[in-house]
C-alpha cells in the first residue's frame, strides 16, 4: 500500500489484469500521452461517453472530452447504444488485476457497464495489494468503506453457454491505462 | 417401483422428479442424471474443483481467512435479531424500504404489492436461489407480470422449465450442444446458434431490450452489512449490475442469514467466495452497494423518469427455526460458494437434479431443504456418503457430513422398519433407538457384529456370498446389490494371528505403540495388519495389538448416531489405558482413523478425551515417516525397492477421509523416496464409500463414480505398462478390484515386502 511499493505492485497488477483478459497499457500521466492512447483505443468507436472524474488531475481526464465522437450530454437512449465508456478508477488491486470503480459521479455507473468497450484510467499510486485493503479505514482516505464500489476483473464473462465466453451483458473489452 | 419400470424407456423431466420426499423420485432422478447429464456435469464441476485448489493455494492466508469468515458468521447468527433491527433502521434512514417476510407467501405478496403499485409489466431478474425458494416467478407470472431471467443459466432454465442443478452455475448440466438444440426448438430463429459466442450474443440481444424496458429489477445478495445496509453482489455477466442500476425500482431478496454485522467484515469473503466457488481470484464483478443509488434511474423514450426506489425483502421462511436447531444452525453459516458441490464425487456424477431437491442441492442442500421446506425433502442427502472431501473445501468450516448424518438419523425414524429390523438390532446390540429403522441400515451400521460371525463361519460364509440364491435373498431383505462382489472374510482375524506371532522386539523399546484392530482389518484384511507389525517392529517399535471393537464409523454412516456415540465411548475407554502406558495408537483403516481424529469431536462427551485421542492416533505410514525423521535415518537404509515383488511401478489411490485429515501425502512421499515410480489418482473419492456401493439403489451411481478412478489407472499405465495397485482404504480396495479384477495391496504390505531385514 505504501508509495515506495508502488512499482512492484504495478507490475503485479499488470500481470494479473492481463491474466483476467483485460488489456493494459502503461502511459505517462500527461495530457498528451493520455490523449494519444485514448485516440488509439477508441479508433472506430462511433459514440463515446466520458464520466466525471474525482482523483486524477482535471487536465488528464478532460483531454478525453476532446476525442472525436464524444457525446457531451448523452440521453439515456444514447447511453444504451454507445460504443465506448471512459471512467476513472478509484483503485487498482495488484493480487487480482482488478480495478475498483466508485459510483456516484455523473455517468460513471453507465460508462463502466453499458458499452462494449470500457476504458479506465488508473493512477499507479492508487494500486493496493489485495482487495481486502480497501476495507481498511486507513486506505485511500477510507472511502472504500463509504462509497458504492464495484471491483471489475476483466471483461464480463460466462461459462453458462458451454465454453467460456467473454463479453456478455457488461463490456466485452476492458482496457486499462495505467498512469505512471 | 412398478411405475418407474414402465417409464424406463423415456427419461423424466427434472421438474417432475424434483421433490425427493419420494424415494422413487430420487432413484428416477439418479437414472435420468446418469443417462442425460453426467458427462457435462462432471466436466464442469471437476473444472471448478481444480480451479478451487489452485485459487485457494494462491491465497497466502487461506486458513486464517476461513477462521475469520467462520467467526464473523457465527457472531452474526448469534446476534441475528439485533442485526435485523439495525439493518432495517439503516436502510429506512437512507430512504429504502425493508420487509421481513415470515414465509414464502408473505415475501411474494409483498413483492407483488410493489409491482402493482408501479403497474409493473416487466420484471428483470438477476440470479437468486432464494427467489427460487419462494417460487417468486410463479407468483409474478400468475399475476400477469413478465419475468425476464437475465443470468444466462437462469435464462436457459426458464426456457427449459427446469429447476437449478447447482447453486452457483444453475444450468451446469447443459452442454453447448443441448443449449443449441433447446434454443432452436423454442425460438424459431435464423440466427446462428452453434457456438458459445453465438448463443451468448443471441441471449444478450434479447435481454438488453428487457433491461432497458424493465419496470423493476430483482436481485439477491451474497452478504448484507447491518451497519451500513451495504449489499455485496457477486457475478460475472454484468446482469446483476444492470438489474440493480437500470430500472427505477430495485428489489433485493435475501435470507436473513445473509446479514453480517459490518461492511468492514465483508473483506475476508471477497477473495474466499471467488476462490472457493469458481476458482477465481475475483469474479468479474463484485459490487458493494448502499441502495438506493444516487444516480437517476434510466428512462428510455416514452417512459416517465421516476425517482429511485429500493426494497429489501428479508426472508425468514424457517431460518429462525433453524437457528434454534443445533444441527441446522450450521447451515446458516453457509455462504453458498458451491465448493461442497464441486468437491463431491457423487455430485460430480449426477449434479443437483438428483443430488438435490426443488431448490437446494449438494452436501449443504439437505439441511436447507429440511430447514426451509420439510425434512422428507432432504432424502437426497442419502447421496452424502460422509467421504468428507467437502470439509476442507468449506470456507466457513461447516462439518457437512455431520449435518447429513444427523439428517439421516432424523429420516431413519420417519422410515418404516421391517420385521427383521428389531431382530437384527437386538442380536447386534444396536442402541435401542436405532432398532426401529430399515433393516439394511442396521446391517451396515453394525457391520462389526456380522463380520465377527462371517469369520467364525468362514469359509461357509464366503461360499454363501457367491451363491445366487443367497444374493437374491440379501438383495431383497438388505438391499445389497447382487452385482457387487462381497468381501471375503478371513479365516483368522488379525488379533488371532498376532497372538501366534509373538513380538520379537524387546520390551524396553523407546517407542511404544498399539495397533488398533479395526473391524475391517481384523476380520477382512488381517494381512495388512501383520505387515504393519512387521514393519514397525523392524523399525524398533514395541507394538501390540488391541482387541477388536467397533469405533462407530459404520453406525455413524447409517445415521445411527446413538449407537455411534455408545461405540465411540467404549472404544475411547478401551484405548485410554494404552495412552496412559505411553503407547501411540496406530489405525490402519482411514475411515476408522478419521473417527478418532475428527468425528469424535461430536461423539465423545469428554472433549479432553477427544483431544488426547486426536493428538496420539496415527496413520501407519505417517507414523513410519515420523519415526524416520526422528531417528534421522533415510528411507533407503530401511527399505530396498529392488525387493518389491510387484516391481517399482505403482498406482497409489489414497482414501477420501485420509486426504481430509492430511494423511495421504506421507505415503506418497515415502514410496517415492524409496524409489517407487508412483502415479496417483486425483479423484476425490472412489465412489464405494463403505456401504454405499453395495446398496442396490446406488450401485449404478457408485460404479459411475468409480469409472473416473479406473480411467485414471488406465491412463497412468499408457506410458509403459501395468502398475501395481496400492490403496489405503478397504472400500477403495474393493472398488479398484471390482473395476480392474487385479490384486490391490495396502502400502504397508508393499513396505513390509521391501524391508531390508
Amino acid at each position: 500500500m505504501a508509495a515506495n511499493q508502488s512499482l512492484p505492485l504495478a507490475d503485479l497488477f499488470l500481470m494479473n489484469a492481463r491474466d483476467a483478459a483485460a488489456t493494459v497499457e502503461r502511459v505517462a500521466a500527461s495530457p498528451a500521452a493520455v490523449f494519444k492512447a485514448l485516440e488509439m483505443t477508441t479508433k472506430g468507436a462511433r459514440s463515446i461517453v466520458v464520466a466525471t472524474g474525482e482523483w486524477l488531475p482535471p487536465e488528464i481526464l478532460s483531454v478525453a472530452r476532446d476525442l472525436p465522437n464524444v457525446i457531451a450530454s448523452p440521453s439515456d437512449e444514447q447511453l444504451a447504444r454507445a460504443d465506448a465508456g471512459i471512467t476513472e478508477a478509484f483503485a487498482g488491486v495488484a493480487s487480482s488485476g482488478s480495478i475498483c470503480v466508485a459510483l456516484g459521479t455523473p455517468l460513471t455507473a453507465a460508462a463502466s457497464l453499458l458499452m462494449p468497450l470500457h476504458i479506465v484510467l488508473l493512477a499507479a499510486r492508487r494500486i493496493v495489494a489485495r482487495p481486502r485493503d480497501l476495507f481498511d479505514g486507513e486506505c485511500l482516505g477510507g472511502e472504500g468503506l463509504q462509497r458504492n464500489l464495484v471491483f471489475i476483473t476483466g471483461p464480463s464473462a460466462t461459462a453458462d453457454m458451454g465454453p467460456l465466453v467473454r463479453g456478455v451483458h457488461g463490456p466485452h473489452r476492458l482496457h486499462i491505462l495505467l498512469l505512471e | 417401483m412398478a411405475s418407474s419400470k414402465s417409464r424406463s424407456a423415456q427419461v423424466d423431466s427434472p421438474r417432475e422428479i424434483a421433490n425427493k420426499s419420494d424415494q422413487g423420485n430420487l432413484l428416477r432422478a439418479i437414472r435420468m442424471a446418469l443417462e442425460v447429464q453426467s458427462a457435462t456435469i462432471r466436466f464442469n464441476t471437476q473444472d471448478h474443483n481444480r480451479g478451487r485448489y489452485s485459487a485457494t493455494e494462491a491465497l497466502p492466508d487461506y486458513d486464517a481467512l476461513k477462521d475469520r469468515a467462520r467467526k464473523i458468521k457465527e457472531q452474526a447468527i448469534a446476534h441475528l435479531p439485533d442485526l435485523v433491527r439495525e439493518l432495517e433502521a439503516v436502510v429506512r434512514g437512507r430512504g429504502g424500504h425493508v420487509f421481513v417476510a415470515a414465509n414464502a407467501e408473505d415475501a411474494c405478496r409483498y413483492i407483488l404489492g410493489v409491482c402493482e403499485e408501479h403497474a409493473a409489466k416487466l420484471v428483470v431478474k438477476g440470479k437468486s436461489i432464494t427467489s427460487e425458494e419462494i417460487r417468486l416467478n410463479r407468483a409474478l407470472e400468475a399475476a400477469g407480470i413478465e419475468v425476464a431471467e437475465s443470468d444466462l443459466a437462469e435464462f436457459i432454465l426458464q426456457i427449459a422449465d427446469e429447476q437449478p442443478s447447482h447453486i452457483v452455475a444453475p444450468a451446469i448440466h447443459y452442454s453447448r450442444e443441448r443449449i443449441t438444440a433447446l434454443f432452436k426448438r423454442k425460438f424459431q430463429t435464423d440466427s446462428p446458434l452453434d457456438t458459445g459466442e453465438e448463443l451468448t450474443k443471441f441471449a444478450r440481444q434479447r435481454l438488453r431490450e428487457k433491461f432497458l424496458r424493465a419496470d423493476i429489477g430483482v436481485t439477491g445478495a451474497n452478504l448484507i452489512a447491518a451497519d451500513s445496509g451495504t449489499l455485496m453482489l457477486v457475478e460475472s455477466e454484468g446482469n446483476i449490475r444492470m438489474s440493480s442500476f437500470l430500472p427505477p425500482v430495485h428489489i433485493a431478496i435475501a435470507g436473513v442469514e445473509k446479514i453480517i454485522a459490518a461492511r468492514r467484515d465483508m473483506a475476508p469473503f471477497l477473495e474466499l467466495l471467488a476462490a472457493s466457488g469458481t476458482g477465481q481470484k475475483l469474479t468479474s464483478y463484485t459490487s458493494f452497494l448502499n441502495p438506493p443509488l444516487d444516480d437517476p434511474p434510466f428512462a428510455m423514450p416514452g417512459k416517465p423518469r421516476k425517482t429511485r426506489e429500493f426494497h429489501l425483502v428479508l426472508i425468514d421462511n424457517g431460518r429462525l427455526r433453524m437457528r434454534e436447531d443445533p444441527v441446522l444452525r450450521e447451515a446458516l453459516y453457509c455462504i453458498r460458494c458451491s465448493a461442497c458441490l464441486n468437491a463431491c464425487a457423487n455430485f460430480q456424477a449426477v449434479g443437483g437434479h438428483a443430488f438435490g431437491g426443488e431448490t437446494y442441492s449438494g452436501g449443504m442442500g439437505g439441511a436447507w431443504e429440511a430447514g426451509t421446506a420439510k425434512l422428507e425433502n432432504a432424502r437426497f442427502s442419502e447421496l452424502c456418503t460422509g467421504c468428507s472431501r467437502c470439509v476442507t473445501a468449506c470456507p466457513v468450516r461447516i462439518d457437512i457430513p455431520w449435518l447429513n448424518e444427523n439428517l439421516h438419523e432424523r429420516l431413519n425414524h420417519t422410515d418404516e422398519s421391517s420385521a427383521i429390523s428389531g431382530f437384527l438390532g437386538a442380536i447386534s446390540s444396536a442402541a435401542e433407538k436405532d432398532t426401529q429403522i430399515p433393516s439394511a441400515k442396521i446391517f451396515f451400521g453394525n457391520f462389526h457384529f456380522f463380520a465377527k460371525w462371517g469369520v467364525r463361519l468362514a469359509p461357509f460364509s464366503n461360499a454363501m456370498a457367491g451363491k445366487k440364491f443367497a444374493r437374491i435373498i440379501m438383495e431383497r431383505s438388505l438391499g445389497i446389490d447382487r452385482r457387487r462382489a462381497l468381501p471375503a472374510f478371513s479365516r483368522r482375524t488379525l488379533v488371532q494371528a498376532a497372538r501366534e506371532l509373538e513380538s520379537r522386539a524387546g520390551k524396553r523399546q523407546e517407542t511404544k505403540a498399539v495397533l488398533f484392530a479395526d473391524v475391517y482389518t481384523n476380520y477382512g484384511l488381517p494381512e495388512r495388519g501383520l505387515a504393519a507389525l512387521r514393519t514397525l517392529r523392524a523399525l524398533g517399535v514395541d507394538v501390540v495389538v488391541s482387541e477388536s471393537i467397533p469405533e462407530g464409523r459404520a453406525a455413524l454412516s447409517q445415521g445411527m448416531i446413538t449407537t455411534a456415540k455408545e461405540q465411540a465411548g467404549r472404544a475411547a475407554n478401551a484405548l485410554e489405558p494404552y495412552l496412559t502406558a505411553g503407547r501411540d495408537i496406530i489405525v490402519i483403516e482411514p475411515s476408522a482413523l478419521a473417527m478418532f481424529r475428527r468425528d469424535y469431536c461430536h461423539l465423545l462427551d469428554d472433549k479432553d478425551q477427544f483431544e488426547r485421542l486426536r493428538m496420539r492416533t496415527f496413520e501407519p505410514v505417517e507414523y513410519i515417516v515420523r519415526l524416520l525423521e526422528k531417528s534421522g535415518r533415510r528411507a533407503m537404509e530401511i527399505f530396498d525397492v529392488r525387493r518389491s515383488p510387484v516391481g517399482s511401478r505403482i498406482f497409489f489411490h489414497s482414501h477420501c477421509q485420509q486426504k481430509t485429515i492430511g494423511c495421504a501425502a506421507p505415503t506418497e512421499a515415502l514410496l517415492r523416496e524409496i524409489g517407487f515410480d508412483v502415479a496417483t489418482s486425483s479423484v476425490e473419492c472412489c465412489g464405494m464409500a463403505g456401504s454405499f456401493g453395495y446398496k442396490k439403489d446406488y450401485y449404478d451411481l457408485s460404479m459411475a463414480v468409480g469409472a473416473d478412478l479406473i480411467q485414471q489407472v488406465v491412463a497412468a499405465e499408457k506410458d509403459g505398462g501395468p502398475r501395481a495397485l496400492i490403496a489405503s482404504g478397504t472400500s477403495c480396495t474393493e472398488q479398484l478390484h471390482s473395476g480392474l479384477k487385479r490384486p490391490v495391496q495396502h502400502p504397508l504390505e508393499l513396505l513390509a515386502a521391501v524391508l531390508k531385514t
